[in-house]
């Protein structure tokens, strides 16, 4: 406390920021920040008008909706928590695959030439320009039948092998054949699959200071003393490591949390996530922006509470 | 071209003439008449803009002015916050049926029309002239059916609809629309419970969605967007579903392996309608243009390049059987519509349990 107390004059007085011009940017940040979200929340409190659209009001009827079903009391129906946790488990699968594929990408850049680390760089952040879309687009045709991943396995005799071995009603089951060919759309694995690889480079970006400030003589210096290599990972890269690591978790995951594109393409509709249903109740056929706004605001509070409790677990450590 | 160079000197001198010719310009501009006109974007709004305005201000002098709207009641929220603004972003607005019921409810965004300046709508189908409390608001522009359509390669045409819900043939293999008014649920109605009607009681939506519960297992793909089907049938991934006639019978053209079909419970129609906003000062105008979009002529230039079925009968229009067919076939099943908006909110979460549920 003392410390911090001691070093935060110095800090001031180097950026002495007049009163107005502090005053001016609270202010353009709670034009651009906080007022979208009151907005969100005033209507999340309207009220459907059936058949019609919807006026301000003060009810908790979307929020009912949202966790106990439109039809409450007479009937429980949990669609919408349902939605919310699919949300939640991509956004948390796709962060983790990104990161588990990135780690070693990241740490493998980091031990090339200067020359080399620059070009891969370069060429990772050209990639970030790919937009959701273009990846959803390319990923759809690399998964279809005729033009892709099916038709390779087919020609390769894949398939065959696989209705022959009578893996079919299985494949089947898992959203993955239908019965003349395999198929991976629509179906979480092609939603994982996309959104694993949207975020990959960030991914790869987010590890790639971290990584390359480690001092490379602790690990040379486990090793010496005899720790084989995945100890040396284990106990001396990772730990040091450990908080951009869960810091870059937190921002994959609240990405992912808003992917669209991936989840109207991908995704089986038993399977789909929130985002989809806000964008349906807000510009859909029913006009129902309460409904969209109380699910947005619910998304909201849910990300907000994993990044704190992710974030307490990670300073508790 | 060393002549042709900015200068300040210039610049200022081909200003001065430049708001001459606007001052002399500007009387003749308040003269001549114009509409803005909306419409879908795309192709769609690209052949209005092509075939049918031209078309519209030979005939009457009048100029159109094209504005893209979205397919659906999202352009209300546009049109009601313009109307609060003061300023309409187009007269004249093309909507589909549920959008106009749902628009006649909201209430103060349609402008009731004066029926005897539009004399050519007498001659269509009255069902396409809506008439709510306020007067005549909407005049039908055109129609279109989303039809059942299966890969001819894979399947035999088949009777009936309710041969898609044979898993033997059918499993993981059909493409149909997500949105619960998409007008599936009329067509289950159609087949299964004696009619669209079934859908205007809670307990006839209920027995509808059930029905496409079962349908379930064969759903390889619930689309959202045309494009979603369209590289589905195009790439094998479906081999059946449904999807909009027209454009079937242009992929089908360009020979990709798909056929629209008409079984016997035949296809849900829908429709879209002009419609003149609330705030617009060109009702005369408007009207013009009702009228020429309701004249034979008019139907059957927007079938032909346009792919919309006309709404009148084949033999009012110039249409041979073959174009004919190519927009249009029966039986048409007229979707349930007051249903959608009645039970606005249990149909759609009906539907949304009933498309969670694995």
């Amino acid at each position: 406390m003392s410390v911090a107390a001691a070093e935060a004059p110095p800090a001031a007085a180097a950026l002495p920021a007049p009163r107005w011009g502090r005053l001016a940017l609270t202010g353009l940040v709670a034009l651009l920040c906080a007022a979208p979200f009151l907005l969100v929340l005033v209507i999340s409190f309207g009220e459907k008008v059936e058949g019609g659209s919807w006026t301000w009001g003060l009810t908790l009827a979307n929020y009912e909706r949202f966790f106990l079903g439109h039809d409450w009391p007479n009937a429980l129906s949990l669609v919408y928590p349902q939605r919310l946790w699919f949300s939640v488990w991509y956004a948390a699968l796709g962060a983790a695959f990104a990161l588990a594929l990135a780690f070693p990408c990241a740490w493998a850049i980091t031990r090339r030439s200067r020359r080399t680390q620059a070009a891969w760089l370069a060429f990772i952040l050209a990639s970030l320009s790919l937009s959701e879309v273009f990846v959803v687009m390319g990923w759809d045709v690399l998964l279809s039948r005729n033009s892709g991943l099916p038709a390779w396995l087919k020609a390769l005799g894949v398939t065959d092998m696989l209705k022959d071995g009578g893996w079919f009603p299985l494949l089947i089951e898992w959203d993955l054949a239908n019965p003349r060919d395999l198929k991976f759309k629509t179906s979480g694995f092609a939603t994982l699959l996309a959104m694993t690889y949207i975020v990959f480079p960030y991914a790869v970006i987010l590890l790639y200071p971290p990584l390359s400030r480690l001092d490379p003589s602790l690990a040379e210096a486990a090793r010496t003393m005899g720790a084989r290599p995945w100890k040396v990972m284990r106990t001396v890269v990772l730990p040091a490591v450990r908080l951009p690591l869960i810091g870059s978790a937190l921002l994959l995951f609240v990405y992912l949390l808003g992917a669209y594109v991936a989840v109207t393409v991908f995704t089986p509709p038993e399977k789909q996530t929130l985002t989809v249903t806000i964008y349906d109740a807000v510009r859909g056929q029913t006009l129902d922006a309460p409904f969209g706004a109380a699910q947005s605001v619910v998304l909201l509070a849910t990300a907000g509470l994993c990044l704190w409790a992710a974030a307490r677990a990670g300073v508790r450590r | 071209m060393s002549d042709f160079r900015f200068t300040r000197r210039g610049l200022l001198r081909t200003g001065a003439a430049a708001t001459a010719v606007a001052a002399i310009g500007a009387p003749a501009l308040a003269q001549s008449r114009s509409l803005k006109v909306g419409s879908y974007g795309g192709y769609f709004e690209n052949s209005f803009k092509q075939h049918v305005y031209p078309a519209f201000t030979a005939a009457t002098g009048i100029e159109v002015e094209s504005v893209t709207q979205p397919n659906g009641p999202d352009w209300l929220v546009t049109m009601q916050q313009a109307a609060m603004a003061g300023q309409v972003p187009a007269d004249v607005s093309l909507y589909g049926r549920e959008t106009i019921l749902k628009a006649s409810r909201i209430g103060g965004l349609l402008k009731p029309l004066d029926v005897s300046a539009i004399p050519a709508a007498g001659a269509l189908d009255p069902y396409f002239v809506f008439e709510d409390a306020t007067g005549v608001v909407g005049v039908g522009a055109m129609s279109w059916f989303v039809s059942m359509v299966v890969n001819p390669d894979e399947v035999t045409a088949p009777e009936s609809w309710a041969e898609f819900w044979n898993s033997e043939v059918y499993a993981s293999s059909l493409g149909v629309a997500r949105n619960y008014s998409s007008n599936f649920l009329d067509v289950i109605a159609a087949t299964f419970l004696g009619g669209p009607e079934a859908l205007n009681s809670r307990d006839g939506i209920v027995a509808a969605v059930e029905k496409a519960a079962e349908l379930k297992p064969n759903v390889a793909l619930w689309w959202s967007a045309e494009s979603q089907m369209e590289q589905a049938m195009k790439n094998g991934d479906v081999i059946g579903g449904t999807y909009y006639h027209d454009v079937a019978g242009l992929m089908a053209a360009d020979g990709f392996p798909i056929a629209s079909i008409f079984p016997k419970e035949g296809n849900p129609q829908n429709y879209g309608s002009w419609c003149l906003a609330e705030g617009s000062e060109k009702q005369a105008e408007a009207q013009a243009f009702m009228d020429f979009s309701s004249q034979p002529e008019t139907q059957a230039l927007m079938s032909r390049m346009i792919g919309t079925a006309p709404l009148l009968d084949r033999e009012k229009t110039d249409l041979t059987e073959a174009e004919f067919a190519a927009v249009s076939g029966a039986p048409a099943i007229r979707p349930a519509f007051e249903a959608y908006l009645e039970h606005e909110t249990f149909m759609k979460e009906t539907w949304e349990a009933m498309l969670a549920s694995s």
